[in-house]
């Protein structure tokens, strides 16, 4: 009993210390590595090396960076190496809204985001529903109004029933009184393939993937599903200018690191990313990829932490997809 | 016209002294990753993307594009010499280019590789200069029927890859089919055959299984007889180690086959080289005047798919530079590229870029020269491989294949994996099973399962669609005439047996 006041005055010294000396303290002294969830040329891994190349650019950090490819099991794979990198301070990865959805729906995800250590979020990825140029439908009503009239006959592509077109379809369909189907296709590249080929009548993009296809004149955007335009396509509504109740469902990436991650770690990559954020190169990239700027890290970030997975429970439930944690 | 200026301004941008050096570099990575098996042109791509960050994107393109049909090129070599597929595309090589190799002809083998290689990749860049904008909206009108029909006709080929026993192909099949279920259904998103191992969600690797029923099962099927000293003859003399002129003269519609099949198949984004050799293969033994003699070392049987998945790289890339939108997973690297730079791809790429389109272009046309430059010398040399006796050969097979499955992902699983597949090999091999069907089945399972799903649920579950659309059903008719081949043929034998009983 003695010896316990001892023991908290050790721990606020270190405490102390930790206080007096953050930025300081660490400093990346070998390769660092970028870990990233899926395959190269995947939409993760081009950010990835967007932001590599944006922190080279700045030199905001003194060390090479890679990007390290951990695929499998539509994420598990990655978070569970992340999960056994415990103090590991030179390995950062890229999170995404999988990271939340699949210990919800994976018996074998056992590894959840508040396991690890989330460093920043950087952007949010809108989506906009877009159809063919030469389609009938002017609006996401026409479209609605169409799928009324013959249920389950129109058509839209996309990936998993998990991914977030077909949760997000889920949610049109509820606030529509509509139901059309959802056509699972492996790549993105077969997606918008059936899409301008007339083999389905409706996808969920995002505008980076949709607007050369608009600028070339074979897709037109119907609506927009955010709660404010968008800058890329500031002509098209929102869902709920045109009169839908329907939640914005943004896909958000940004950084985490292993568990356990040394606090004057956290704060060394706080520091880089907010110095990265602030930077005219960046802002340039996010421009151009049609980002929408969602730069968070601190307290704030672990309140969306927890948020975030509130609202992906809800629309994983709307979506009829089987929960199992 | 047009197109000639724009090639006259390609030439003239490829024949810039650093691109044509980034061009060289191109190829020569990518002979090196397609001898090595397992390490892929993708993988390749993506490992030296970060370097080209600092290059103009047109040598950027001209380089990563190098490697990519570079690795075609070096894929039969492990398959003609060793039954090792470089590359997934080179499996349908395996089938008679091993045979060749072990009845002396590895020298002809090899360098009809090469010659295959380069005039269908030739074929493929002029296709890509010529018709890309109007083959690419003909690639548009395949939707997930015409995909079923597409696999039908690939599946169709079992009957022609059949040894003796057309049984047994078909249950060597069967097995492929049911090694492409497992994994994380696309649809329901549940997980089929994985005993909740992280490590089978994505499927079993379709490189596991080829490295493994090939090289592994070939080596023990050979060490479980006891063979002693050299393994296969080599002959001497520089005449013998090339194609002589009945070998030209034999593929020459091979030629014309792969190339066409090739390219056609490379267009469409929910295909790939595998398939494309599979079928091209399976064409020329169908129209083949000794359709027999496949799978027992005929130069027809090396030269269709080497020229298919050669001018497959011309194809693929016709979707990524005209819709922007890739079929294949280095396409998909490609494109990951033309952003990093600053590039917009997209339907008007080419508009916006005719310089790094045509530069690109030119530059594939010195590539496949400088491909057939650096690879036909080698072929002497690497046929000497065979030299090699047994004791040190079979070591240095198992080596290569486990270094060759464990790059993939740099998981333990896999050794263990391939190690199964290996010995399934083996008992296939004692027990004359062919294996090109395993292959098949597990190669067009998958793709033929989501098209027919993904078909049903676009006609809420009416089966005429698959056969109603004028496309789906003209395949599904050479499907069919394909299939009853060995029919007609087992009729007509009755026919004349009855005739010579009755005379």
């Amino acid at each position: 009993m003695r010896f316990k006041p001892m023991a908290s005055f050790g721990a606020a010294v270190v405490a102390a210390f930790m206080v007096a000396a953050p930025a300081a303290a660490f400093q990346p002294d070998r390769p660092i590595e970028v870990m990233v969830h899926s395959g190269p040329g995947a939409g993760n891994d081009v950010f990835a090396r967007e932001v590599i190349k944006v922190l080279t650019e700045i030199k905001a950090v003194p060390q090479n960076m890679q990007v390290v490819n951990k695929t499998g099991g539509g994420g598990l794979v990655a978070m569970s190496y992340l999960n056994e990198k415990k103090g590991e301070t030179h390995l950062v990865a890229v999170f995404t809204s999988v990271w939340w959805v699949n210990p919800m729906i994976r018996k074998e995800g056992k590894v959840t985001m508040k396991d690890l250590t989330p460093i920043a979020r950087l952007i949010l990825e809108p989506a906009v529903m877009a159809v063919r140029s030469d389609s009938a439908y002017k609006t996401a009503k026409d479209f609605f109004e169409a799928a009324k009239k013959s249920p389950g006959k129109l058509k839209q592509s996309g990936g998993s029933i998990s991914g977030r077109d077909n949760t997000t379809r889920a949610l049109l369909q509820k606030a529509a009184g509509a139901e059309w189907q959802f056509i699972s296709m492996k790549s993105g590249g077969e997606r918008v393939a059936a899409l301008l080929g007339g083999h389905v009548d409706m996808m969920i993009m995002e505008p980076s993937e949709a607007l050369e296809q608009i600028r070339a004149g074979k897709v037109r955007v119907i609506a927009t599903l955010m709660d404010k335009r968008i800058v890329s396509v500031p002509d098209v509504s929102t869902i709920r200018e045109q009169g839908y109740d329907v939640p914005e469902v943004p896909q958000a990436r940004g950084f985490v690191g292993p568990p356990g991650m040394p606090s004057e770690v956290r704060t060394y990559w706080e520091g880089v990313f907010s110095k990265m954020h602030k930077s005219k190169e960046w802002q340039a990239e996010v421009k151009k990829n049609h980002y929408v700027d969602g730069f968070l890290i601190g307290a704030p970030l672990n309140k969306f932490v927890d948020e975030y997975a509130v609202t992906m429970r809800g629309i994983l439930q709307v979506a009829g997809v089987k929960i199992v944690r | 016209m047009e197109i000639l200026t724009g090639l006259m301004q390609g030439f003239a941008v490829a024949l810039e002294p650093m691109n044509l050096f980034w061009c060289f570099i191109g190829v020569f990575f990518g002979t090196v990753v397609g001898v090595l098996p397992g390490l892929g042109p993708s993988a390749t791509v993506a490992l030296l993307l970060p370097l080209t960050m600092q290059m103009n994107p047109t040598a950027g393109l001209i380089m990563l594009a190098g490697i990519y049909y570079g690795a075609k090129y070096g894929g039969s070599t492990t398959a003609i010499l060793l039954n090792v597929p470089g590359e997934s595309s080179s499996v349908v090589t395996c089938i008679d280019g091993f045979e060749m190799a072990r009845r002396g002809r590895a020298g002809p083998a090899l360098g009809m590789a090469a010659i295959s290689s380069f005039v269908a990749g030739t074929f493929g860049v002029l296709l890509l200069m010529l018709v890309a904008p109007p083959v690419a909206e003909f690639a548009l009108r395949f939707g997930p029927p015409e995909y079923f029909a597409l696999m039908a006709l690939g599946l169709s080929m079992v009957v022609l890859l059949a040894g003796r026993s057309m049984i047994k192909a078909l249950l060597a099949m069967l097995v492929g089919l049911w090694l492409a279920t497992i994994g994380i259904d696309l649809f329901t998103d549940g997980a089929r055959y994985t005993f909740e191992q992280i490590e089978l969600m994505d499927g079993v690797d379709f490189v596991v299984v080829a490295i493994g029923v090939f090289a592994i099962g070939e080596v023990l099927a050979n060490l479980s007889v006891q063979t002693s000293g050299q393994m296969f003859p080599v002959p001497k003399g520089l005449r013998n180690l090339l194609p002589n002129w009945q070998d030209l003269k034999d593929s020459r519609f091979a030629l014309v086959n792969g190339s066409i099949v090739g390219f056609f198949v490379g267009v469409l984004p929910g295909a790939g080289s595998t398939i494309a050799s599979f079928v091209s293969y399976g064409l020329e033994k169908a129209v083949s005047r000794h359709p027999e003699k496949f799978g027992t070392g005929v130069v027809e049987g090396v030269a269709a798919p080497e020229a298919a998945n050669n001018s497959e790289t011309g194809g693929a890339l016709v979707p990524l530079l005209t819709l922007g939108i890739p079929g294949s997973a280095t396409t998909a690297i490609l494109l990951a590229a033309l952003i990093l730079w600053g590039l917009r791809p997209g339907p008007l790429l080419i508009q916006d870029n005719p310089q790094m389109f045509w530069g690109l272009v030119a530059s594939m046309y010195i590539g496949n020269v400088m491909l057939l430059i650096l690879n036909l010398p080698l072929v002497p040399l690497f046929a000497q491989i065979l030299r090699l006796p047994g004791y040190v050969l079979y070591p240095v097979i198992l080596g290569i294949s486990i270094v060759g499955v464990y790059s993939l992902d740099q998981r333990l699983f896999d050794i263990w994996l391939v190690g199964g597949f290996g010995l399934l090999g083996f008992l296939m091999r004692r027990l004359d099973y062919p294996s090109a069907p395993l292959i098949l089945g597990l190669v067009l399972g998958d793709l033929m399962e989501n098209a027919v799903r993904q078909s049903l649920m676009m006609s809420n579950g009416d089966i005429s669609i698959l056969y109603s659309r004028p496309l789906a059903a003209t395949m599904l008719l050479l499907t069919a005439a394909i299939l009853a081949g060995p029919l007609f043929r087992q009729v007509n034998n009755w026919r004349v047996k009855a005739m010579e009983q009755e005379a």
